[in-house]
């Protein structure tokens, strides 16, 4: 019995992994993923960052957040309705798999791309603008945990029964934009107001870029600890109302 | 266990719209089933029923004797789909399509190198299974479709419109494969709106419409239900202008349906009909250049069925009509 398990599992995890090399073959260097998920938080980046007077290595941070942010969420707005439009999706969907393994191979796609891309400015800072990575194990986490619920974020917005990437994206980014705006990228949490305080909290950008301030020696608001319990939490939810919203569109299917 | 599918009840709304009411029918081990009804019929979402795409609202299916949505891993690995789009993925090749199918149902690494083999130089494609199926003709994508869904090995086949938008050598390909599959054993589960297609191919068809099931027999036993749908198909030479009009004024005529060049009248009674035709064309200084007489044809059937008919004498003169009918304008029985 345990074997049948082990092997029901093992099966599980090679099709989720074949889905998300396939995914990484075929989508990374597509128009939309490479606008959404490079172009859009880059220039994002330098149209805040050009003209103000802090040192560019205490804004490496926020340049990680921003592609972590972007890049991971934005493969499965653009993979998922992409297959939908030419029915691929359906090959999934009538292969001897669960739909959890077919959205975590999803969900990978979505992590390994934030991920590597979010790994230049780290490099960069490095290089060229004197950045430190004093606690690499809080990198390591707001890598992990970020692309992860980001990616997530992602594939639940891709449940939106769409035929193109831009059906997913627009609505997407009526989440994405303004969550800029109250997660202390543009102005430090300590200096908001306390209501606009408990609002940052609830968002899941906050807590990146919090940790990526704290891998780097800057300070946070919230302290470690709850910026992983809270992106742990978005992570699980997403994903947990990714497959419910997925398992509703095959009822209307 | 007898059967390859059944579907038990089988419900699908969407909002309001009852698509699919409740159908029940089972498909035999070894056997061509054709699923025939008009756009709209139902076609598309009882075989996404059956398939695990779609969730049904009521009832079930099992496929060898699993159900689809509670054992959905059994199920599917029995079952290779070909939909009525070819879903392949444009951006790879012939090859990489086939062995991203084969990871799909975790086959091991040489197997499926093996099988896609095996595949693809069954299916003509093995030369060109390098270049990216973007560059593929319809007829390409749509063998390559086919190869996907068998890599599996699997026992029973979903076509849905497995011809349709073809060129004639495809079709002739795809038709003739499909005969050689179930030949090997395996099941084949057709929808189709090609009745000629259906009647030729299919050991046993199902007519659907508004979502009910409104025949399940073999092509054969369906046309004797419509024994007394006979007709009398004539070309003249040169077709005078009131043919048509004429034509339906002679006796036992009880309608006449212009195909081509040819008109075919329908009646209880041919040998009278050939009768008044000859005396017809010798009065009007008219050679006849085709005389037939046609028994019913599971068009017919599907005609009496769905009430989908083609243009008959009415419409073509009138022409005020078009809104209602679907022409279906395939080819008959001769006797």
């Amino acid at each position: 019995m345990k074997d049948m398990h082990s092997s029901h599992l093992g099966r599980e995890v090679r099709v989720a992994w074949a889905i998300t090399v396939k995914d990484m073959l075929t989508y990374y260097t597509r128009p939309p993923s490479l606008m959404f998920g490079i172009l859009f938080p880059f220039s994002l980046f330098l149209s805040f960052s050009i003209g103000r007077n802090a040192p560019l290595a205490t804004q490496i941070p926020i340049l990680i957040s921003q592609t972590l942010f972007f890049a991971s969420s934005s493969i499965g707005p653009v993979v998922i309705p992409s297959e939908r439009a030419n029915q691929t999706f359906d090959r999934f969907l009538t292969s001897p798999v669960s739909l959890l393994s077919i959205l975590m191979g999803k969900t990978l796609a979505g992590i390994i791309y934030g991920a590597g891309i979010s790994v230049i400015p780290v490099l960069v800072g490095i290089a060229f603008f004197g950045s430190q990575i004093i606690n690499l194990g809080a990198l390591f986490a707001c890598f992990l945990l970020s692309s992860l619920a980001f990616s997530a974020l992602g594939i639940m917005f891709a449940s939106i029964p769409g035929q193109t990437p831009g059906q997913v994206m627009m609505p997407l980014n009526f989440v994405r934009i303004p969550l800029l705006f109250i997660s202390g990228i543009y102005t430090p949490i300590r200096e908001l107001p306390t209501w606009m305080q408990a609002v940052s909290m609830l968002s899941p950008l906050t807590h990146t870029v919090e940790l990526a301030r704290y891998a780097s020696g800057g300070e946070t608001f919230f302290g470690p600890i709850l910026n992983i319990i809270i992106l742990t939490t978005y992570a699980a939810a997403f994903l947990f109302m990714g497959i419910r919203f997925h398992i509703m569109n095959q009822r209307k299917e | 266990m007898d059967n390859a599918i059944e579907a038990i009840n089988l419900t699908k709304y969407y909002d309001d719209l009852l698509a699919v009411d409740h159908i029940n029918f089972e498909v035999k081990k070894g056997e061509i089933f054709g699923f025939l009804g008009p756009n709209g019929a139902g076609k598309t979402t009882t075989i996404r029923m059956l398939t695990g795409i779609s969730i049904p609202n009521e009832g079930t299916a099992t496929i060898i004797g699993y159900d689809v949505q509670r054992q959905p891993v059994e199920a599917k690995e029995q079952m290779g789909i070909v939909p009525d789009v070819s879903n392949v993925y444009n951006e790879l090749s012939a090859w990489d399509n086939l062995i991203f199918t084969g990871k799909l149902y975790d086959m091991p690494k040489t197997y499926r190198e093996s099988r896609a083999e095996e595949l693809l130089k069954m299916f003509g494609l093995y030369d060109r299974r390098r270049e990216k199926v973007q560059g593929f003709s319809r007829g390409m994508k749509r063998r390559t479709c086919i190869a996907m869904a068998l890599m599996n090995r699997s026992s029973i086949l979903f076509l849905d419109e497995p011809t349709s938008g073809l060129d004639v050598q495809s079709v002739l390909i795809i038709r003739d494969l499909i005969r050689k599959l179930n030949r090997q054993g395996l099941t084949i589960f057709l929808t189709t709106h090609n009745i000629e297609e259906a009647s030729q191919m299919c050991d046993r068809v199902a007519i659907i419409n508004h979502g009910k099931i409104a025949a399940i027999d073999t092509p054969e036993k369906l046309k004797r239900t419509v024994e007394s749908l006979q007709s009398v198909e004539v070309a003249f030479e040169a077709i005078p202008p009131d043919a048509l009009k004429e034509l339906a004024e002679l006796p036992k005529v009880s309608e006449v349906v212009k195909e081509g060049d040819k008109f075919r009248l329908i009646t209880h009674d041919p040998s009278s009909v050939l009768a008044s035709t000859w005396n017809y064309a010798q009065s009007n200084n008219l050679k006849l250049i085709t005389v037939n007489t046609l028994g019913p044809s599971l068009e017919d059937v599907f005609v009496k069925l769905t009430g989908i008919r083609p243009a008959t004498m009415k419409e073509e003169l009138g022409k005020t009509d078009r809104g209602g009918g679907q022409s279906m304008g395939q080819g008959r029985e001769r006797r």
